[in-house]
């Protein structure tokens, strides 16, 4: 191992071209899932702010907020199950936002919640009707505590009383206001989506102790099956585009660990090559494959954590250079800067396993006579 | 070595490189070994020092019968109890003098401390003491040699194989590492085979051997020194 | 071995193309296949004909701009039904006014709707004779499909184009509190005489609420394809990127492997030029037998449909990356050989001190 690491020391060029682009593979894998980590939360993190355990839609909404519709018949049915409570009403409609300072024609896209329960980081008491929260991503796009902005194209006006973090949704910013500012504002700028008294489109429910899986089947089989209750993790996943994403995202982080594996092995199948003089003469003097193998892998390793620390570098300067809430949801937390160092090691050991046959094919008493290798 | 056979491929396509040999080299003895090329002399090396399995015939170094051992069994004799100086690649290029000489040690005991000294001392006696922080690129052939003639000794082998070792050297460099050589083996007991077709070297050697189509030929004893 | 990488890496990255085409087509596929060559939507629609609604003011504003021939309401929603009686399923609706600024404009089977319940269904999802009807117990026309009709989808959706009359009933019968029905887009004919590109610059100086596309344009820039295109584009220049590393390597091994008889022969002669030439008709060799056999796996596969994808054989696309691929790899063979061929044959055949 200590020959391994003056080798790396003494001849750093020979490991430049694979360090090189394992860094780069690094900063891929980074980017991307920092990427896929942006979008997650830019459209989950409504759902993820809910106090509540379970969100409960109509049972014919496939799970859409958009489709469902929660009478306040059925809504009873739901509180006599979870106690009333626990249970909360929950609409949004989608808008664009004119907010000033912006051009005629250049509108904020953004989903208005309202909601009962107040999701956490807002105080427990609803706004007033036409005041609103908003998503902290929408500073970014001029809107200010105090501010009047108008909403769709009846110009709702609502008034932004406060901020709130990380509760955008659809890769939309939000705004929290009550039941009836959303059902304002919904009847007057998309009537066929519009909500009567005592409408919502979903119910937030808390479990109170009680199993999020129990409650939910107690609710569904109160309201005779006209209701689907999922806990707020289901919710998410059946958001859409959230799995696809997720997939579509993941596939292309796993081709690219494998194209890493494959630098490695080819990379080190040609050091390996490069140096079968080398190892002949080493095993002549009393070296096991084994020892030179673990050089490999060593080496392999340094290799990779070097680029990783490379690849988490920029990260980090990428994360502070893209300003949050712009056009790139990108979000380089600790988790996946660690997962990503950590699918690189195992690339990096991955690929060096495929020249230990090579290293062990090395025949010692190739040293004598130095003819052909 | 005792009836000793190696013979490659098979059937029609046999070669025996070496058929039938007898050979016996004192503990400190120094033998060297002529033929011409094609003569089995560096398979004969070659299993004299564990590098090569015979196919029949028994090999016995100090009081080990290497002839049948596993490779894993070979690896860790060479290691212990044998010295390689090769012909042409010989050190490792990113290797200073002295860690090519403790390259020895970090493959086997470990001792760190006492083979620090021992690569000292061995550089000192082959008058490389000032040369022992330099990579092999920075030295001259004949120091390259001495560094590697240090290394075969530091495991303190019972036997030191050398292959060619004037072959790359002009006359009075290879005068100097042949005096060198006997020099080294004699102060240490060491047994030592030399592999050559240098007419030079059998002056330093205590016993010259010929060896040709993989048999010895006995030497009449005027043409002995 | 190389053969079967490159064949892989090309397979892969049709596959991707495909799967890609195939993705902006089923979210987009309805907008390019109805008839309207000019979509006008809400600004506040931000592209989308779900995120739109067109005001009746507006409309009276865009259906009296100059130019305008034929136009007529639009309305595009997600529903959930059941098709046949099956398990419920998330269908959408495209609404229509008037046949030939809004309905399907090409069949592949059957005909257009004539009575009120009769639909024309994405053909992918749908065939002659199915059955829809609004999921719950509520009032909505049942419909019928009578035509078929390809890259009819929209968002990824099992469609229907329907009637507007049927599409505003079901929207009432889904939400009970709708008050009025609007039309998520006004789709519009330019009159004799007047272009497309010239009567959505007409219609959008007539009104700051009027966003107008032509029907390219609003495929093209709904919001959900470019965020796709950008995630394949990704995909692509990475397996592009690892050809010319995968080629270059494995050239790069073969050639120091031989290095020695290479370098012999060169010592004894042999022009470099010479050497170089059969390097690179090697590389090209293994190069083309990994690209024919890539194309040829790809040939089956490209019939075949993936969940509601239909991939299709674009041989524009694999002449495109075929002959990308060989210009990587025989580049990358190049290098290795220069690399080679930068061994000194003198020193390498008397061998220098050190490994």
């Amino acid at each position: 191992m200590r020959l391994a690491l003056r080798e790396l020391h003494r001849r750093p060029s020979r490991f430049l071209v694979a360090t090189a682009i394992l860094a780069l593979i690094s900063m891929l894998l980074i980017v991307l899932g920092g990427l896929l980590d942006g979008l997650t939360a830019s459209s989950t993190g409504a759902l993820r702010a809910q106090r509540g355990q379970l969100i409960v839609y109509s049972s014919d909404a496939e799970n859409s907020l958009v489709r469902s519709r929660i009478t306040p018949d059925v809504r009873r049915e739901v509180q006599r199950a979870a106690g009333a409570r626990n249970v909360s009403g929950l609409g949004s409609v989608q808008v664009g936002a004119r907010v000033p300072g912006h051009g005629l024609r250049d509108l904020v896209p953004v989903v208005l919640f309202g909601y009962q329960l107040a999701p956490r980081q807002l105080p427990d008491v609803v706004p007033a009707r036409n005041e609103v929260f908003a998503d902290s991503s929408l500073e970014a796009q001029g809107v200010r505590t105090g501010m009047t902005i108008t909403l769709g194209p009846a110009r709702s006006p609502v008034r932004v009383i406060g901020f709130l973090d990380d509760s955008r949704y659809s890769g939309q910013g939000t705004l929290w206001g009550s039941l009836d500012t959303w059902r304002a504002v919904i009847g007057a700028n998309r009537p066929s989506e519009r909500a009567g008294v005592g409408v919502q489109q979903a119910l937030v429910v808390q479990t109170s102790g009680r199993s999020a899986s129990a409650q939910a089947a107690a609710i569904d089989r109160a309201t005779g099956g006209a209701t689907k209750a999922l806990t707020i993790d289901q919710a998410i996943q059946a958001l859409p585009g959230v799995s696809a994403q997720q997939t579509t995202f993941n596939q292309i982080i796993g081709v690219t660990v494998s194209i890493g594996v494959l630098v490695v092995a080819l990379f080190f199948a040609l050091i390996t090559v490069e140096r079968v003089g080398l190892y002949g003469v080493l095993k002549a003097i009393g070296a096991s494959s084994w020892t030179l193998f673990v050089g490999v892998v060593f080496q392999a390793l340094v290799v990779a954590l070097i680029a990783s620390a490379i690849g988490v570098v920029a990260g980090i300067a990428l994360d502070i250079a893209i300003p949050p809430g712009g056009s790139i949801p990108f979000s380089a937390g600790a988790g996946r800067l660690i997962t990503s160092t950590i699918y690189l090691v195992i690339a990096a050991l991955i690929g060096c396993a495929f020249s230990l046959r090579r290293v062990l094919r090395v025949d010692p008493a190739s040293a004598i006579g130095g003819s052909d290798v | 070595m005792h009836g000793l056979r190696k013979i490659y491929g098979s059937g029609e396509n046999a070669v025996a490189a070496l058929d039938g040999v007898d050979l016996t080299v004192g503990s400190d003895e120094i033998l060297a070994l002529i033929g011409p090329s094609g003569s089995g002399k560096t398979t004969l090396c070659s299993i004299a020092g564990g590098l090569l399995t015979p196919t029949s015939g028994t090999v016995i170094v100090g009081d080990s019968d290497i002839s049948s051992y596993s490779p894993k069994q070979l690896t860790e004799f060479r290691r212990n109890a044998v010295g390689f100086v090769f012909q042409t690649v010989n050190l490792v290029s990113f290797l200073t003098a002295r860690e090519n000489l403790l390259v020895v040690d970090e493959l086997g005991p470990r001792t760190r401390r006492r083979a620090r000294e021992r690569a000292d001392q061995l550089l000192d006696e082959l008058g490389l003491t000032k040369r022992a922080d330099n990579l092999p690129a920075e030295l001259s052939g004949g120091e390259r040699q001495r560094v590697a003639i240090g290394r075969a000794l530091m495991n303190e082998p019972q036997l030191v194989l050398f292959d060619e070792p004037t072959s790359a050297l002009d006359t009075h460099l290879g005068d100097q590492v042949v005096a060198l050589i006997r020099q080294e083996m004699k102060s240490r007991g060491t047994a030592a085979i030399i592999v050559t077709h240098d007419q030079r070297i059998t002056h330093y050697a205590d016993r010259v051997t010929t060896i040709v189509d993989g048999r010895i030929i006995p030497r009449t004893p005027d043409l002995v020194q | 071995m190389l053969v079967v990488a490159i064949a892989l890496l090309l397979f892969l990255i049709l596959v991707q193309q495909a799967l890609r085409d195939g993705l902006i087509d089923a979210f987009t596929g309805a907008i390019n296949r109805q008839s309207a060559p000019v979509l006008v939507y809400s600004v506040d629609g931000q592209r989308t004909l779900q995120g739109s609604v067109i005001t009746p003011s507006l409309q009276g504003t865009i259906q009296s701009t100059k130019g305008v021939g034929e136009s007529g309401r639009i309305g595009q929603s997600t529903f959930t039904a059941r098709i046949n009686g099956a398990a419920k399923a998330s269908v959408a609706l495209f609404g229509y006014e008037t046949a030939s600024v809004g309905g399907p404009d090409r069949l592949t089977a059957g005909r257009m709707p004539r009575a009120p319940g009769e639909a024309v269904g994405s053909d992918g999802e749908f065939a002659l004779g199915d059955t829809v009807r609004l999921a719950g117990a509520r009032s909505a026309p049942v419909l019928r499909v009578v035509g078929l009709a390809a890259n009819a989808e929209i968002q990824v959706l099992p469609t229907l184009f329907v009637s507007w009359s049927d599409y505003s009933s079901w929207v009432r019968a889904a939400n009970p509190d709708a008050s009025v029905v609007l039309a998520s887009a006004i789709g519009v004919r330019p009159s004799p005489g007047t272009t497309p590109q010239a009567l959505v610059q007409r219609i959008n100086a007539a009104s700051p609420e009027a966003d107008a596309l032509t029907r390219a344009d609003a495929a093209q820039k709904t919001p959900g394809v470019s965020s796709v295109r950008s995630s394949f584009e990704v995909i692509f220049l990475l397996f592009a990127g690892v050809v010319p590393l995968v080629a270059g390597l494995f050239f790069l091994i073969i050639t120091l492997q031989k290095a020695r008889a290479l370098t012999l022969l060169r010592a004894i002669g042999a022009p470099a030029g010479g050497l170089v030439r059969s390097l690179l008709i090697q590389a090209l060799m293994v190069l083309g037998a990994g690209i024919v056999l890539g194309t040829l796996i790809w040939l089956p596969v490209s019939q075949a449909t993936v969940g509601q994808l239909s991939l299709t054989f674009d041989a524009g696309a694999v002449l495109f990356w075929a002959v990308l691929l060989l210009a990587l790899g025989l580049a990358s063979a190049l290098v290795a050989a220069r690399r080679v061929l930068a061994i000194d044959p003198v020193e390498a055949t008397t061998g220098g001190g050190g490994l």
